[in-house]
């Protein structure tokens, strides 16, 4: 360790300067920034404390108003402590902080503190969905005649692009019923044990909404998110419901304006 | 709304909180700007909406607070056209940035951390400056950041680094006056000295705000969470005797009140800049 840090002279020593404080700032270990700092007084890993505590502050706030549901049911002190655990491992690439936290579920899912309560991480995929839906903008929806055009040969390879807005989500708990509880003042009874749902979440207009889907419209409209072509998202809901019915459920699609776009897949690709 | 006393040409306007947007929607106060954290409406958000609405009765102005134009690696160019499309969407009045490094490797410490001032960092500055103001198609104004720790090698004060980036680069000086207090506090200089260095043409903005005093050591520490205190305001008038009636904002992150609080603090604000056009008036 030097005695003191020499004069930064140039980009190399800057650039490890600022790595240094980086880490002092997210690990808490000032021992090889101290020196290059002066105390003027204090001590330098009380100054690094000041911009410490501030981010962690700051970024900790983002993440519970990301995730408020997440924060209620493991109260203020215990967020805290896990999205400090979080922020030292996954700080923000994004400086938007509306988009920080895409893979914080699956930080508590692996988080051993939070084991006692195991639908916490998929609360928090929902949130998180609940948060692109809020921060993506609906785009104009494409109309069924659009697809008249195609060749009937080839209707089956038509891939549709969906709103950007819409997520996906199945837990093995009831999600919705255990969220929408903890908005409430007072906490109804949630009886967990009464299954899993399978959601779709989206923006609509200025609000967010979210809806249960059957499960043969969930694995299509997932299986069309995932940009399967129309055989390979019709084969994948027959197998969740015999019964399923492509004809309506793709008009489903259209009247609800999920689709914005769509492509004809060469015709090898839709063995995935 | 309390009556106020009509004031000619306003010139102070108030930071843009969401708690607030409703009301100021609905009651329309006489502000002369709003000013918000850009990167606060980059997203697709029903917020930005609403900031859109707003823009048609009042200039914005767009504060950025994480191009981290002092890192030591490139610019990030995502960033950097995304703030453009915020500023093709919103043309707002002002557009700045801080004198700060926020974000090294990949990621982003929301939080304004200080350069060593150096002629490196120096060159630095003023390259992604130069860089920022032509990928924005816009003059920045560089905010004078609050500080609360020094580094061992760094020998060009702060007022003269800044006042040699807006010479270099033809960028404005966005004159933080509490952030000046409260670093002033901190390191123990003069504010009314730095003040008298900055150059008077290049400052195209002031900002006020509240800061608290950290418990047991001799810190202050900037929040945008309370009034503006005496000295700030008496500095402040020291700032409009320099830099004329530039427009002025009150800003208030943290601890937010209730909005006819903030609304009384421009009032101040806006007394002051107009006793102060009277007395300097040739």
């Amino acid at each position: 360790m030097p005695k003191s840090w020499p004069m930064p002279t140039d980009m190399s020593m800057l650039l490890e300067l600022q790595m240094r404080l980086r880490r002092a700032v997210l690990g808490g270990d000032t021992a090889e920034i101290a020196a290059a700092i002066l105390g003027d007084g204090l001590d330098p890993s009380a100054r690094v404390g000041i911009y410490r505590n501030h981010a962690f502050a700051t970024l900790g706030d983002a993440l519970r108003s990301t995730f408020p549901v997440v924060c209620r049911l493991v109260d203020k002190r215990f967020f805290a402590y896990a999205a400090h655990e979080y922020l030292r491992e996954h700080p923000p690439h994004s400086r938007c902080l509306v988009e920080y936290g895409a893979d914080f579920a699956d930080f508590l899912a692996r988080f051993t503190p939070c084991r006692q309560l195991p639908y916490l991480a998929d609360i928090a995929r929902f949130e998180w969905a609940l948060n692109i839906a809020a921060t993506v903008r609906e785009e104009s929806p494409l109309q069924a005649e659009t697809l008249a055009a195609i060749p009937p040969g080839q209707a089956a390879y038509v891939a549709l692009r969906l709103q950007p807005s819409l997520s996906y989500f199945a837990s093995t708990w009831p999600i919705d019923a255990i969220w929408q509880a903890n908005k409430e003042d007072e906490v109804p009874p949630v009886d967990i044990t009464s299954g899993g749902t399978s959601l779709e979440i989206r923006r609509a207009g200025e609000a967010v909404s979210w809806r249960r889907l059957d499960p043969g419209t969930f694995e299509f409209r997932t299986a069309l998110a995932d940009g399967l072509v129309l055989a390979a998202a019709m084969a994948a809901a027959t197998l969740k419901d015999p019964s399923f019915e492509l004809t309506a459920s793709l008009r489903q699609v259209f009247a609800e304006g999920l689709a914005v776009g769509f492509c004809i897949s060469p015709k090898q690709e839709t063995s995935r | 709304m309390t009556e106020c006393n009509p004031i000619p040409s306003r010139s102070v306007g108030i930071g843009l909180r969401l708690p607030h947007v409703s009301e100021i929607a609905a009651t329309r106060p006489e502000l002369s700007f709003l000013e918000v954290h850009a990167e606060n409406y980059m997203a697709e958000t029903p917020a930005l909406d609403r900031l859109l609405a707003l823009r048609r009765d009042y200039p914005v102005s767009l504060h950025g607070v994480a191009l981290s134009l002092g890192s030591a690696e490139e610019l990030d160019r995502r960033h950097l056209s995304r703030f453009k499309a915020l500023i093709e969407r919103v043309e707002p009045m002002l557009v700045s940035e801080h004198l700060a490094w926020s974000a090294i490797g990949g990621a982003y410490l929301n939080d304004l951390l200080p350069l060593p001032y150096t002629e490196t960092s120096l060159d630095l500055f003023c390259r992604h400056v130069e860089e920022a103001q032509e990928g924005l198609g816009r003059q920045l104004l560089i905010e004078n950041p609050s500080s609360y720790l020094r580094y061992r090698h760094s020998p060009i004060p702060e007022v003269e680094f800044i006042a040699a980036v807006a010479r270099r680069t033809g960028c404005g000086i966005l004159c933080d006056v509490n952030n000046i207090y409260v670093s002033a506090w901190n390191f123990g200089f003069d504010p009314v000295a730095y003040l008298e260095t900055l150059p008077i043409e290049v400052v195209g903005e002031i900002h006020l705000a509240g800061h608290h005093a950290v418990e047991d050591v001799d810190v202050l520490i900037d929040d945008h969470g309370s009034r503006v205190v005496q000295p700030v305001w008496e500095l402040h008038a020291a700032a409009l005797r320099r830099f004329g009636p530039v427009p002025t904002l009150i800003e208030w992150d943290a601890n937010l009140p209730a909005l006819g609080v903030l609304l009384d603090e421009a009032h101040h604000a806006e007394e002051l800049a107009h006793a102060y056009r009277y007395v300097d008036a040739p």
